[in-house]
């Protein structure tokens, strides 16, 4: 229970950054991607995969991703996706403003 | 973004296929998950179940996807639109009515902007017609004036403001008997618009290089096939020209009918002027002004920069001209297209266009009431809704998506109106002129174009915003609580909104009607009116001058037993408003007079009485002797309480001014006789205003020639019309009784009370049915209400007094209302036509009781529904 409350809830919006981060190392299916989330936040954000999916689609429509089917490692059609020229600019324009955000917060939660 | 499009487009149509796909993808995802669970040790069965919970509510989940595809608003807008279709389906009588009704005034609309469209906005079918313009000039007499050839040419060879241009001057002959309009023009006339022949050749340059030599003709292609059956074999053979053998070398290219509002049928070169036009002058060595000036404006130059450029080149070519003949202005004006849009055609066109756009927002107000109506009935279902959750903005998204789907059709069902009026309009209209006049009618091609359909759908979407949109604002603001009950009967007193609505329909109507009945009556005034003048018998005859010819005419004339009196005047009643020139009592003030140059016959042919005095004498006409008879009215205002006879008018004209050259001579002419008052040159001038006739010959060339015949006026015409074809070929122009230049002057006026009357008897009917469908709706909705008063002992007559008085009251405002904007459009007529008496009581009168009499009996058969509300009924649901 201790280790499943030192989990976070991801915030709004971050989802499509962290996404689009991942799929800057290459194509990948949705469940590489919960996969990878864990792995690389050690476990601490906790993704819904509910809210995955949506977030994949909404990334789609807005064509910074292309998605395709492929066969996965063990041989099953996955969907697969990657990232456009146009998601890798989103990409950039969105960690800036993270870092700037983050930066921020740093900044007023250091204050005394 | 392309590819996002694609997306969404295949969502919409292909969206099961999608739904397919994501279940796949997740199915993928559960299984992966499961699989590594049990790669962790759990049981296959845990695993799948731990799998499952990461997920929660699976078709959240699917929804959420789906609407992130952006689906979504595509699918409102179909379901909306099939929600729409199924309820007209339901309604459809509702439904047909709202398009009948706004295809009618969308139609009628239409078929206005088409015309405007024709003559005002699509431009000539030349090359680059927005570089043209049209220059003229003024001079301190405030005449026009234009330019001589000489002129001409150094204005095309400077190519200063203008890089190119052409001289032309209109031309009107009977070609085998049938009125043709032309124009002579300089020989880059073709060329420099960039038209080309359909048949033979165009105009060349080399055509107009010598005045007088080529008797050239090129045909317009309409011209060609209406006149001479479209035949090839035209090319080389001769047509008669004023007279004047011509050969022709072309017919233009099809569509192009010169750069004025009326078609035309030919054109010839501006060097045949002084062969065509005996004795102008044009090319003499003293040369008149006898061309008119269209050039390409050089495209740096702005309109007034080119008139300044004008002007400065008038000062330095007309640098000796004296007094009157000093210029004083020019003017610089497009000729895009057939009538450029100025001020003075704004003004003109606006009141029509006004008349249109009421009758298309009566039809909106009739819809807007009916969808009110129709809004209110579905509160119950609206409400729920919102109730349920809907947002307003979904709601009144849903309202206006039926507006646009019942505005669809009607636009096409409108468009179908105007070409059918369109057609119906011009075959009237050759129908009801006099036949004698037909043929001088001459309309542009009204062909819808892409400028059409974006009006009507600009018109089409307008009207649907405006009868959609505040029934759908209205319709949706009911209070949740109650419409869950179903309980509006608090809600349902008819809102200002539909009162106001009925208000303008009636005051649109009260307009519309009392303007036809005003343009009517003074109509009736003009046909029988006292022009003192007896019109009937005199046949007016217009020569081509050829030498010679007028003296075998007048001679034929003069032997036919048929012309009881012959004479002539250089303007006849009927045909133009009467030039003026400055003069008055020796030692008088100086006042414009209306002048006219007649033979002494002329009070005897038209049955003028001569009240003192005598009439002019054969000497005093050919020697244009200084002697002159006034008007009853002239006499009284130049020597009040005087004898007239001997007194002297003298005119305030300067030596040098070539237009007034007739005048030289007699610059001081003595009273001779006194004729009593008449009608002067147009319908619409007043019977007194002052008039000096100066004796001419009929010999004078130039002059109308006037004679009174014996038996039926239009055959002695006819028969004068063959005998004058087979003696003296080509040496008519025109020859028409002066009852039918009466008629064409009057025409203009009869075809816009038809107009105005058609225009508001459609919006009598709009407003019949308008208010018709209100009371209806607003008494079926109080039916609880009127049932109680009835069970209270109220008696039926009562409640058939309550709804008519409320319908009545708001048909008495907009009675008032009309009535005040018509006296306002009275005024309007009254400063711009003289002989309308506006302030005709009994249009006024006959609009504003046919209005109310209609509200009446639109309002009664509902009341009277209101009178036989069933008690019962309304204490069973009560």
């Amino acid at each position: 229970m201790a280790r499943k409350s030192a989990k976070i809830d991801l915030l709004q919006g971050t989802l499509d950054l962290i996404v689009l981060k991942l799929l800057r190392a290459g194509a990948a299916n949705g469940w590489q991607l919960t996969q990878s989330i864990q792995a690389i936040s050690h476990g601490v954000l906790d993704v819904n995969y509910g809210s995955l999916y949506p977030a994949l689609r909404r990334l789609e429509a807005r064509g910074w991703v292309s998605a395709s089917w492929a066969s996965s490692e063990n041989n099953r059609r996955a969907r697969y996706y990657q990232l456009t020229a146009a998601g890798r600019k989103q990409l950039e324009a969105e960690r800036a403003s993270w870092e700037r955000f983050s930066q921020a917060l740093g900044l007023i939660l250091q204050s005394e | 973004m392309l590819a996002a499009l694609r997306l969404r487009l295949r969502a919409l149509f292909r969206g099961s296929a999608m739904d397919a796909e994501l279940d796949e993808e997740l199915r993928y995802h559960l299984d992966a998950e499961t699989e590594r669970n049990i790669t962790r040790g759990m049981s296959p069965q845990e695993a799948a179940l731990a799998a499952r919970r990461g997920f929660g509510n699976p078709t959240q989940l699917k929804q959420e996807a789906r609407d992130s595809w952006g689906r979504s608003w595509l699918e409102r807008l179909v379901a909306d639109t099939r929600y729409a279709l199924r309820s007209f389906r339901r309604a459809p009588g509702f439904a047909v009515t709202v398009v009948a009704t706004i295809a009618l005034g969308l139609g009628l609309n239409t078929t206005a902007f088409t015309i405007f469209d024709a003559y005002v906005l699509r431009p000539m079918a030349v090359r680059d017609p927005a570089s043209l313009y049209q220059i003229t000039w003024h001079d301190r007499g405030d005449r026009v004036r234009g330019f001589s050839w000489r002129d001409y040419e150094d204005i095309r060879n400077t190519r200063e403001a203008l890089s190119e241009s052409f001289a032309f001057r209109s031309i009107f002959s009977r070609i085998d008997s049938l009125p043709a309009y032309g124009q002579l023009v300089s020989g880059n006339f073709f060329s420099m618009l960039g038209v080309g022949a359909a048949l033979g050749r165009t105009l060349l340059a080399s055509d107009a290089a010598e005045p007088g030599t080529l008797a050239v003709v090129v045909l317009s292609y309409d011209t060609w096939r209406s006149r001479f059956g479209g035949d090839s074999s035209i090319i080389g053979k001769t047509i008669r020209v004023r007279g004047q053998a011509m050969q022709v070398v072309g017919v233009a290219a099809r569509g192009f009918g010169g750069l004025g509002d009326t078609p035309l049928d030919f054109w010839a070169p501006a060097t045949m002027n002084d062969v065509l036009f005996d004795g102008d002058g044009a090319f003499s060595s003293h040369q008149t002004e006898a061309f008119w000036l269209i050039g390409r404006l050089r495209p740096e130059l702005t309109p007034s920069q080119g008139s300044a450029w004008m002007m400065s080149w008038l000062r330095a070519h007309h640098s000796d001209a004296r007094g009157r003949d000093v210029p004083s202005d020019a003017t610089v004006q497009s000729r895009a297209t057939s009538i450029a849009l100025t001020p003075e055609f704004v003004i003109f066109f606006t009141p029509i266009a006004t008349a249109f756009v009421l009758v298309l927002l009566t039809a909106c107000a009739n819809v807007a009431n009916m969808m009110l109506a129709r809004g209110l009935a579905r509160q119950r279902e609206l409400g729920i809704r919102l109730s349920l959750g809907a947002a307003r903005g979904r709601l009144v998204g849903q309202l206006l998506t039926e507006a646009v789907l019942l505005a669809v059709p009607a636009a096409l069902l409108g468009f179908a109106i105007s070409r059918f009026t369109i057609g119906g309009g011009v075959r009237l209209m050759f129908a009801t002129i006099p036949a004698e006049l037909g043929p001088y009618l001459r309309i542009v091609p009204l062909a819808p174009d892409g400028r059409i359909f974006l009006f009507m759908l600009v018109a089409a979407v307008t009207a649907a915003l405006l009868f959609g949109l505040a029934p759908a604002l209205q319709a949706t603001r009911p209070n949740i609580v109650q419409a869950t009950r179903g309980d509006f009967d608090t809600d349902i007193r008819p809102s200002r909104l539909r009162n106001s609505l009925i208000v303008a329909q009636v005051t649109t109507c009260v307009l519309l009607l009392v303007c036809a009945g005003i343009l009517f009556r003074g109509v009736g005034r003009m046909q029988q009116m006292e022009i003192g003048i007896q019109t009937h018998g005199v046949v007016r005859l217009d020569l081509q001058e050829h030498p010679g010819a007028r003296a075998r005419v007048l001679q034929l004339l003069h032997d036919r037993p048929d012309v009881r009196m012959l004479g002539a005047a250089s303007d006849p009643p009927f045909g133009r408003r009467f030039p003026t020139v400055p003069g008055g009592a020796v030692n008088g003030p100086v006042q414009p007079i209306s002048y006219d140059f007649v033979t002494g016959s002329y009070f005897g042919l038209f049955g003028i009485p001569i009240i003192r005095g005598r009439t002019f004498t054969a000497q005093e006409e050919r020697a244009g002797a200084a002697v002159v008879i006034v008007s009853d009215a002239t006499a009284r205002a130049l020597w009040p309480g005087r004898e007239p006879v001997g007194q002297v008018v003298r005119l305030t004209i300067d030596s040098t001014s070539g237009a007034l050259a007739p005048f030289r001579s007699r610059r001081e002419a003595t009273v001779i006789g006194v004729a009593a008052n008449v009608v002067l040159g147009t319908v619409i001038d007043p019977l007194d205003s002052p008039v000096a006739y100066y004796p001419s010959s009929a010999e004078n060339g130039d002059m109308p020639v006037l004679m009174r015949v014996t038996g039926p006026q239009g055959l002695a015409a006819r028969r004068i019309d063959s005998a004058l074809a087979q003696r003296v070929p080509g040496s008519v122009e025109e020859l028409h009784t002066i009852d039918d230049y009466m008629y064409g002057g009057i025409y203009p006026f009869r075809a816009t009370y038809w107009i105005a009357g058609a225009l508001g008897v459609i919006a009598l009917l709009l407003t019949l049915t308008g208010v018709y469908g209100v009371l209806s709706y607003v008494v079926a909705q109080r039916r609880k209400e009127l049932g109680i008063r009835i069970a209270l002992g109220a008696s039926a007559w009562k409640l058939v007094g309550l709804v008519l008085g409320q319908s009545m009251r708001l048909c008495a405002i907009g009675l008032v209302a009309g009535t005040v904007l018509a006296l306002g459009v009275a005024r309007l007529f009254e400063a711009n036509i003289v002989r309308l008496d506006t302030y005709e009581p009994a249009a006024f009168a006959g609009g504003a009781l046919l209005v109310m009499l209609c509200c009446l009996v639109a309002s009664y058969i509902p009341s009277r529904r209101a009178g036989k509300a069933d008690p019962m009924e309304a204490l069973r649901s009560g």
